[in-house]
């Protein structure tokens, strides 16, 4: 009887539910979307999250229960060239000379379409297309009153909310990339891959600021000492006010973002606070590793900062600059530049390259120094965790064995703190190792002395064609493979055939070329994933060579 | 859901999936089916101690790397044998992985499991029921390390080249330290009482259970 009644409770601990999307969770509630990544910020819409994914050949949009995780919706376009990463807007219903419009989300593509849904259902209320160079839409749009303002590949696009129908077009001559739109009261703002702002006036006149070589890939911040935007170069980036340079920074910049009178910026070096009131002045900095979507939560404490790390061992880090930033970890952690999303009652949800949506209601990350008490924590970076407590118990209880002369219990509880304390030094631990081996896996490389010195230290691309090489050098800003190789054809006049598999998308065919199909190589190395995930540095060599 | 999607190499399809169970589960009844002098009570205690230790492996699960199931092979194998201690592992793997996640990776935690098992039953870590605990601790450390790596093999689908394999074993130290570090804890904490239990019940079992005419006799 004694036996049965322990495998009982025994099977039952097995039954303990783990976090899933599973209705009846209190703690929330996670779902694997089997499909690509998630790069942009989920957004709460009523009682509903909604995320989008992308990276492979099935991007989609989804809409979920924020309670449950019972999924409402999906909706698909299978004509998208990937990677999607222009972020999702919710457009409240209203009414204007175009005419009236309800509740939507609106969604922009790389097939260059833009396409608002019905939140209730999903449904497609209008779709409206721009065009496509490689890709198509990349960047935030922007609600300009009844209209939505589109950075469409090579220009800007206006629409009526109401159904779609165009009502402004502008051509630039430089290509963008994630370059986001900024609406002032005049005009609109947004960069490109040539290191230029263009001020666009909403009659379509075109103004520009010329910064430097180098991409800006984040709608321009407005202030009122001028406007900010953070140029990223081959070496690293510079942050810009109008045309004047503020400030030498790290590489592969963050999305930027003006809180108040402040502005967040971020590198894979540091993290940045600059308060911009008659010039801009340096608030404060942390060492922090971020690239994507700089996310803000407000609290009873103030409004907190959380940034996106984009390094294997993933999370988010949340904090203001210039004091300790904390990690937050999830169950998936990976490569991450999609923000943190927060929604009612304490909802946040996120999600990161390994493509699961996460949604926690959490109560425990005891949110403190936020921007309006930063003062109050800038003395005291530690803060207490349950964890702590347990080492200070067993500190105790070891004391009390060695006064006692409990040998035995002297070494359980000794060897207890160690492992205790090696699990909370792990994250740590592993980070620092992992950067020590990473030194020693760098590839051979694939520097040839020949190519000229201007070249050393930015992206090159070598086609090897039946008819001969072909090498394209001093390129940059380029994180993966197939952007890099696609920014190389452009520039070579060599035109580049893909097809999307389930595997992801594959090069058919350089200039018609396809022999027994091709094959490439990142600093002489082969890697084993596909060209949509394989990163690239900002001093990689790209070749490509028949299989 | 799967938090060792991607960790330990790629998941099976259902074919793939029905093969490795039922060479599992196959292996477990094989070894469980001689000796044969398995009573009622025996089986009941073989579940519970299995059933205890998947539930282990799931209640410990967001703890990195942290195994109790490590030394319980150990001693499984040194108090019941090589063949009960090895049928222990496997199934203990098997039950928690139906929580954990399913994959390629259960064949080398099985077999990892199981050969620490076997490893235990030939080196004389219990006299009677008293651990050799000195003996236990470098045995636990030494299997722990060694298990890691074993269940690392799992990923060489995924990558290129041996030396690709060996930063992968280079990055998981760190993890391969927290798994030594738990088997000495688990060592110290569980191994004394689960040795004293396992030789309570295997010598309930071993008393002559009488029957028959010697019952009339004695009567």
């Amino acid at each position: 009887m004694k036996w049965t009644f322990v495998v009982f409770c025994l099977l039952s601990c097995l039954l303990v539910p783990q976090s899933s999307a599973e209705a009846g969770n209190q703690d929330g509630w996670e779902i694997d979307l089997k499909n690509g990544y998630i790069s942009t910020k989920p957004i709460f819409v009523d009682d509903q999250v909604i995320v989008r994914t992308s990276g492979d050949d099935r991007p989609h949009v989804y809409s979920f229960d924020v309670q449950t995780g019972v999924e409402n919706w999906r909706f698909s376009n299978p004509n998208s060239t990937n990677n999607d990463m222009s972020p999702l807007l919710h457009i409240k219903s209203g009414q204007g000379e175009c005419g009236n419009w309800s509740e939507l989300i609106l969604v922009a593509w790389t097939d260059g379409r833009v396409t608002a849904l019905d939140p209730d259902d999903g449904s497609l209320v209008w779709s409206a297309k721009t065009e496509v160079i490689t890709w198509g839409i990349t960047g935030a749009m922007a609600q300009d009153g009844e209209t939505i303002v589109v950075p469409t590949r090579q220009g800007l696009s206006r629409f009526c909310l109401s159904d779609g129908s165009q009502n402004l077009r502008v051509d630039l001559p430089q290509l963008g990339w994630r370059n986001g739109i900024t609406v002032t009261e005049n005009s609109y703002l947004l960069g490109n891959e040539e290191g230029v702002l263009n001020i666009v006036s909403k009659d379509g006149n075109v103004t520009n600021i010329s910064l430097g070589n180098g991409m800006v890939r984040h709608p321009p911040i407005v202030t009122p000492s001028g406007i900010i935007s953070h140029l990223q170069t081959s070496s690293g980036s510079s942050i810009y006010l109008d045309d004047v340079l503020i400030s030498d920074e790290g590489k592969s910049p963050a999305i930027p973002i003006k809180v108040g009178e402040e502005i967040f910026f971020g590198t894979s070096d540091s993290i940045s606070v600059w308060k911009c009131e008659n010039e801009c002045v340096l608030q404060g900095r942390s060492e922090f590793y971020t690239n994507g979507e700089i996310t803000v939560q407000e609290t009873e404490n103030g409004s907190m900062l959380w940034f996106p790390r984009n390094t294997q061992q993933g999370g988010w880090g949340y904090g203001i600059p210039g004091n300790e930033i904390t990690t937050f970890s999830s169950n998936h952690d990976t490569y991450t530049t999609a923000g943190m999303a927060f929604g009612p009652n304490g909802a946040m949800a996120f999600g990161n390259d390994a493509g699961v949506l996460q949604v926690i209601f959490e109560e425990e990350i005891q949110v403190t120094g936020g921007l309006d008490n930063k003062s109050g924590n800038e003395g005291s970076p530690f803060q207490v965790q349950p964890a702590h407590f347990l080492i200070v118990a067993l500190l105790l209880g070891l004391a009390n064995s060695i006064y006692k002369s409990n040998r035995d219990l002297t070494n359980k509880l000794a060897v207890l703190l160690i492992l205790v304390v090696a699990i909370l030094a792990l994250p740590w631990v592993s980070e620092v190792w992992s950067k020590e081996v990473d030194k020693l896996s760098e590839g051979p490389g694939d520097w040839d002395d020949n190519w000229p010195d201007e070249w050393e230290g930015t992206q090159i691309v070598v086609f090897e064609l039946p008819d001969g090489e072909i090498i394209i050098g001093e390129l940059s800003g380029h994180d993966y493979v197939e952007q890099l190789t696609d920014a190389a054809a452009l520039e070579a006049g060599i035109t580049v055939e893909k097809q999307s598999y389930s595997i992801g998308t594959m090069i058919v065919s350089f200039d018609g070329h396809e022999l027994e199909g091709w094959e490439f190589t990142i600093d002489g190395e082969r890697t084993p994933v596909g060209i949509s995930q394989a990163e690239v540095s900002e001093d990689s060599v790209v070749r490509w060579s028949a299989a | 859901m799967v938090m060792t999607d991607g960790v330990h190499g790629a998941a099976l399809g259902p074919v793939e999936m029905l093969v490795l169970n039922v060479i599992l589960i196959s292996f477990s009844f094989f070894l469980l089916c001689r000796p044969t002098q398995s009573a009622k009570r025996e089986i009941l205690v073989l579940t519970s101690i299995t059933t205890a230790a998947a539930a282990s492996r799931i209640l410990l699960e967001p703890f990195p790397n942290v195994q109790p199931l490590t030394v319980m092979c150990l001693v499984m194998g040194a108090s019941l044998g090589a063949r009960r201690g090895m049928a222990f592992a496997v199934m203990a793997t098997m039950l928690s992985n139906i929580v954990l996640s399913h994959g390629l990776w259960t064949f080398f935690q099985a077999t990892g499991w199981a050969a620490i098992a076997f490893a235990g039953s030939k080196l004389n870590l219990l006299l009677e029921s008293k651990v050799d605990m000195k003996r236990l601790i470098y045995s636990a450390v030494t299997a722990s390390v060694i298990f890691d790596w074993w269940v690392s093999l799992s990923v060489l689908s995924t990558l290129t080249t041996v030396t690709d394999f060996g930063i992968y074993l280079l990055n998981g130290l760190p993890f391969d330290a927290i798994h030594a570090i738990a088997s000495i804890a688990s060592a110290v904490w569980i191994a004394p009482y689960l040795a004293n239990l396992l030789h309570v019940e295997t010598a309930a079992l071993e008393e002559s259970i009488p029957t028959g005419e010697a019952d009339v006799i004695t009567a």
